[in-house]
């Protein structure tokens, strides 16, 4: 694995052992807490080169400090996000969208995308997010003392809010999840045909919408506009693959170590149950201290960064996780203290990509946790069970098994 | 206390609005309105909460009235 041969320029001693991939902590593990583990990084330099750093086995420099983060995201002339992250799964290469353009076509796809996820519109979205995770809630709580968080709630509320934004029925749930799952933490059999299920999925849809139109996402993308012309098959189908996968994970993530957070600290939730409006700050601090996301950028030029010979085609990581724990930043980085104030954490990214369902999701999970903790008294990791944790491209949490008994 | 927009630099995190929604005027996408904001007295410490709550650096605050 971590084997890849280092690049004649970069200089040896810039090369450390250190992957979001491999390293300790990193590879699903019971009792993980892969967030923790990276934080090791602020020991070292502000830029380092990893070896084995991305899905598909390639090497980068890691960029430590947030402010460091903050100027190669800024600076998408230098630093484009177009690498095929998806398409190249299938050996093929086209962008999703808005993800992999950058300015200014980026631009112009983000105008049109940005209205239907705007603090505005999630304020209309919401009462229906709350109906579906009291629903879950309520029904976890009338069978029982003991529930796997990721199964019964987690996944199925986060996917469904989703589906619901898509225009898509809830029934095929599991379904989704599980191309979810192969496609972000499958091996290298596993990713190619959730990928192709995908676009084989999104494709058909468009074509759906194409010939019947409802009041829903895809039939949007599919009768928009840009510079007076409709989308190609290509532009559609890189919008929806996007939004697609954006949500299948990391709400369900996000609300996953969120709740094992506190089933581990009991101050902590009863001190969120007791007072409910101190949430919304409480959700920051989680955001911050369990981001998701690796960002990856490539150089479109020769640079060098911080003493740092970075060459055009180098991939480099922006690791939101290591980023919300620079000491730089934030006092105490690694104490979780769910009063913290100054907090611009990079949970959703900086810069022009900055996430584009960040409104969404972040309400998705003060709702998640409210109504939880309205509902579910005193909760603990049930004995004899370990939460399974892993590091990697999207950060993730397998099971979460509580218990109130 | 006046706030300095640059609203060049904001991405529409809405991180402002959400400490101080009164204050912080947000467009129909999320990004802020253009043109700096005068804070009324006694409106400080919100003020100042959502100023350092941006994650882009977009808002500033200075005392001194230009
Ligand atoms: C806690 C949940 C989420 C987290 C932590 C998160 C994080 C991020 C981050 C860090 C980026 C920037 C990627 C980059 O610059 O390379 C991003 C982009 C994006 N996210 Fe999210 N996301 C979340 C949920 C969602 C949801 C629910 C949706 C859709 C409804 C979504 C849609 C998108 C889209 C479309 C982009 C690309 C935006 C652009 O390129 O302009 N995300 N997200
Ligand atoms: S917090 Fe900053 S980036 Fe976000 S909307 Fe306000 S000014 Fe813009």
């Amino acid at each position: 694995m971590a084997t890849n041969p280092v690049p004649d320029h970069v200089p040896p001693e810039m090369v450390r052992d250190f992957s979001l991939f491999t390293s300790p902590g990193m590879p699903p593990t019971p009792d993980g807490d892969p967030h923790a583990a990276v934080a090791c990084v602020h020991d070292g330099p502000p830029i380092f080169y990893s070896r084995y750093n991305t899905q598909d086995g390639r090497g980068t420099w890691v960029i430590t400090r947030a402010a460091d983060q903050r100027r190669v995201l800024r600076d998408a002339e230098t630093f484009s996000s177009h690498r095929s992250i998806f398409s190249s799964i299938l050996g093929e290469n086209w962008p999703t969208i808005p993800l992999e353009l950058d300015p200014p076509a980026h631009g112009v796809f983000r105008s049109l995308l940005n209205p239907l996820l705007s603090p505005k519109r999630v304020l209309a979205l919401e009462p229906a997010v709350r109906e579906r995770a009291v629903e879950l809630i309520e029904r976890i709580a009338a069978s029982g003392t003991s529930c796997d968080v990721m199964k019964d709630f987690a996944f199925p509320f986060a996917v469904s809010t989703f589906l619901r934004f898509l225009g898509l029925p809830d029934d095929r749930l599991d379904t989704f999840v599980g191309w979810g799952k192969d496609l972000l933490h499958g091996d290298d059999k596993e990713r190619p045909v959730a990928a192709r299920t995908i676009v084989a999925f999104i494709d058909e849809l468009a074509a759906m919408r194409r010939q019947e139109a409802v009041d829903d996402f895809m039939t949007f993308i599919v009768q928009a506009q840009v510079e007076g012309r409709r989308l190609t098959d290509t532009q559609v189908r890189g919008i929806g693959v996007l939004v697609f996968v954006a949500g299948l994970d990391t709400v369900a993530a996000a609300i996953g170590f969120d709740l094992a957070y506190l089933a581990r600290n009991l101050k902590d939730q009863q001190l969120l149950r007791s007072e409910p409006d101190r949430i919304p700050l409480a959700t920051e601090e989680l955001l911050r201290a369990y981001p998701p996301i690796q960002l990856i950028r490539v150089a479109t030029k020769d640079i060098d960064f911080e003493g740092a010979p970075i060459r055009k085609g180098d991939y480099v990581s922006c690791a939101t996780m290591i980023a919300n724990r620079d000491p730089a930043e934030f006092a105490c980085p690694n104490t979780i203290d769910l009063e913290r104030e100054d907090n611009r954490h990079a949970a959703f990214g900086y810069g022009p990509h900055r996430c584009l369902g960040s409104h969404l999701a972040r309400r998705e999970i003060v709702i998640g946790l409210e109504e939880w903790l309205a509902r579910i008294p005193a909760f603990r990791i049930k004995q004899g069970t370990a939460p399974i944790t892993s590091g990697g491209h999207v950060f993730g949490i397998e099971n979460l098994i509580l218990d109130w008994s | 206390m006046r706030i300095i927009v640059q609203k060049a630099k904001c991405q529409g995190h809405a991180r402002c609005a959400a400490q101080a929604p009164d204050i912080f005027k947000l467009d129909d996408d999320g990004y802020i309105l253009l043109g700096d904001i005068e804070v009324a007295e006694g409106e400080e410490l919100p003020a100042s909460r959502a100023v350092r709550s941006c994650p882009e650096r977009a808002l500033e605050l200075t005392r001194c009235a230009l």
